[in-house]
């Protein structure tokens, strides 16, 4: 299948349209072996909203995550993007529609240093597909001064195995913020942060949306979800059980959601 | 020495530490000493004279070559334990073609061609059936030897191409074996290869964390196989060079190669388990290897001394640079 056939590619050039989700999944079905993951679920993320995906372990939000990744295909429902029905089957598909992943175990290699591992697999190359080592070192400590400033990496040529959990962190957001993705998904991004760090992770996804960049933030914590988020998205047992935007609950709603189910 | 400059030279060799700083610095001191040695004793001890310079920089070039594709193939993550027997083989195999007429300018590059495939089999095969690399290319090893007595016999296969090609491969130039420059050409190939090539990026990044390379959208599989064709064509291309100098190949001749390419790796700062390394490392490990076995030939100390040397070695540099990793991880 040439680039051009692919309907990712062909979702992603659509322009975006009022009134239609950057991202829907349609009675989503999941199954490892015996366990239900996802029970149909229906889930879409709109232009330039922060979605706070939350719930208790197992309740399918992984899987939801990792589905919307390209790395776990569902078992029965439909992916639309830009109301185009698309098929994620990997990296490559959610990638082309500018979906970006931070994961709670960072993808990073801890042997390279945090230029190359912002620019992995995507490295800016010119002539026969050399590296621009100037380029990419420029963006690094551009992107790791402006745009994220947490942990304070003074040295874009360490090895990212020197970092620490939340520095580690910051180089994946780097990451995603260099290279202007529509979505963000982040499972648990603040896990390993530290207070201050978190504050400005928070802000910087309230910016993002400002600069039209959709977030899906999964947490435990209900008070940074209420922080920043748009809309809720309580699940259970792999189905929705609350979704709702901000206006229409408070925070002891959703603690009760969250718990009660 | 001040504390500060203490301070300083251990951040200088901390930051360069994967450019192999250390290996440096240790290949520069036993050069030093052997030079310093044979200005003392300049008759029993002839290490600045230019057939001795000649003849190890010849030596070098053969483990050299060939431990530049087995240090990238570990980088990636994998081994190949068959290389000696791949570097007998087709070095056997272009000598064959040209006894029987073929010219050498195309059997070269057809036994280089035939490495390429040996390595691509030993990379299908590990990554097809999930094989650990290590007990393919053992199997490899011992089929490919195997198999060069079964095509060949066990006698000496001689090897006369036309005198251009000898010029070409083990000419020399002032005290500069070709083959030697031919080193040294390899050498920077594969440098820009893995230090300035997006490839070489995805060599480490496979090698370092197969899941996080996977997750940002390189195809580990693809990257591994051609680091699997390269050590091919590298132990292909050892082979050319050996049996130009020697004028004939011995069928047993690679057998024990491919631990001594491995050995040069390890002893420059490649890692075991992937994604570290560096074509410095690999190119002074090869060196040092042979810059020992010279300075006890000229001792004329038992070849034993040069295992003995060689072991100790290995196991210095992989405590080394457990250590140096050790403290990185403390650090942050």
């Amino acid at each position: 299948m040439t680039a051009a056939e692919n309907p990712c590619e062909q979702a992603a050039a659509r322009p975006p349209q009022d009134g239609v989700s950057l991202l829907e999944l349609r009675g989503i079905c999941k199954r490892y072996g015996p366990v239900e993951a996802l029970r149909s679920l229906d889930f879409q993320i709109n232009q330039r909203e922060v979605i706070g995906l939350l719930g208790d372990n197992g309740a399918g939000k992984s899987t939801l995550i990792k589905m919307m990744s390209g790395v776990v295909a569902p078992d029965s429902g439909t992916i639309l993007a830009n109301g185009m029905e698309v098929q994620l089957n990997s990296r490559r598909d959610s990638e082309r529609l500018g979906i970006e992943t931070i994961y709670q175990d960072t993808a990073l290699v801890d042997s390279m240093s945090v230029i190359r591992n912002v620019f992995m697999g995507r490295e800016i190359t010119g002539w026969l597909g050399f590296m621009n080592h100037r380029k990419m070192r420029e963006i690094t400590e551009d992107v790791l001064r402006s745009a994220v400033q947490i942990g304070g990496i003074d040295d874009p040529h360490k090895t990212v195995g020197e970092l620490s959990g939340g520095q580690k962190q910051a180089v994946a957001i780097a990451r995603a913020v260099y290279f202007k993705r529509l979505i963000l998904l982040l499972d648990e991004p603040t896990s390993a942060l530290a207070v201050r760090a978190t504050e400005s992770l928070l802000a910087y996804i309230r910016q993002l949306k400002e600069e039209g960049v959709s977030s899906v933030l999964v947490t435990h914590n209900l008070y940074h979800a209420y922080q920043v988020c748009d809309r809720f998205v309580v699940m259970s047992h792999g189905t929705k059980v609350l979704d709702c935007p901000k206006e229409q609950t408070s925070l002891e709603a959703l603690t009760e959601a969250v718990i009660m189910n | 020495m001040d504390v500060t400059m203490i301070a300083r030279i251990s951040l200088f060799m901390h930051r360069y530490r994967e450019s192999a700083i250390d290996i440096l610095f240790l290949f520069l001191l036993v050069q030093l000493g052997a030079i310093i040695y044979s200005l003392i004793e300049p008759d029993t001890f002839r290490y600045i004279d230019s057939r001795n310079i000649t003849v190890t920089l010849k030596a070098i070039s053969v483990l050299g070559v060939m431990s530049m594709g087995v240090g990238i193939l570990m980088i990636a993550g994998e081994f190949d334990l068959s290389v000696g027997a791949s570097y007998t083989l087709t070095g056997i195999f272009m000598a064959r073609q040209v006894e029987s007429g073929m010219s050498v300018y195309l059997a070269a590059p057809l036994a280089i061609l035939a490495g390429v495939l040996i390595g691509l089999i030993n990379g299908t095969i590990t990554i097809r059936f999930g094989v650990p690399s290590f007990i393919t290319t053992l199997g490899a090893m011992l089929f490919w030897e195997g198999m060069t007595l079964f095509y060949h016999g066990a006698k000496s296969m001689r090897f006369r191409p036309e005198q251009s090609f000898v010029d070409l491969m083990s000419g020399q130039i002032w005290v500069i074996p070709a083959s030697f420059i031919w080193f040294v050409g390899v050498t920077l190939a594969c440098w820009a290869l893995l230090h300035h090539h997006k490839l070489g990026n995805h060599f480490y990044a496979v090698g370092g964390n197969k899941r996080a390379a996977t997750a940002i959208g390189i195809n580990p599989n693809r990257t591994k196989l051609i680091a699997f064709g390269l050590a091919g064509a590298s132990a292909a291309l050892a082979g050319i060079l050996a049996a130009t100098r020697v004028g004939a190949i011995q069928p047993g001749q690679g057998s024990g190669l491919e631990l001594q390419a491995i050995a040069a790796c390890v002893i420059g700062g490649v890692a075991l388990n992937g994604g570290r390394g560096s074509i410095l490392g690999v190119f002074l490990g090869a060196a040092l290897i042979y810059t020992i076995q010279d300075i006890l030939l000229l001792a004329r100390a038992p070849g034993f001394y040069l295992d003995i040397f060689v072991g100790l070695l290995i196991v210095g540099a992989a405590i080394f640079n457990q250590m140096i990793r050790r403290q990185q991880r403390a650090e942050s």
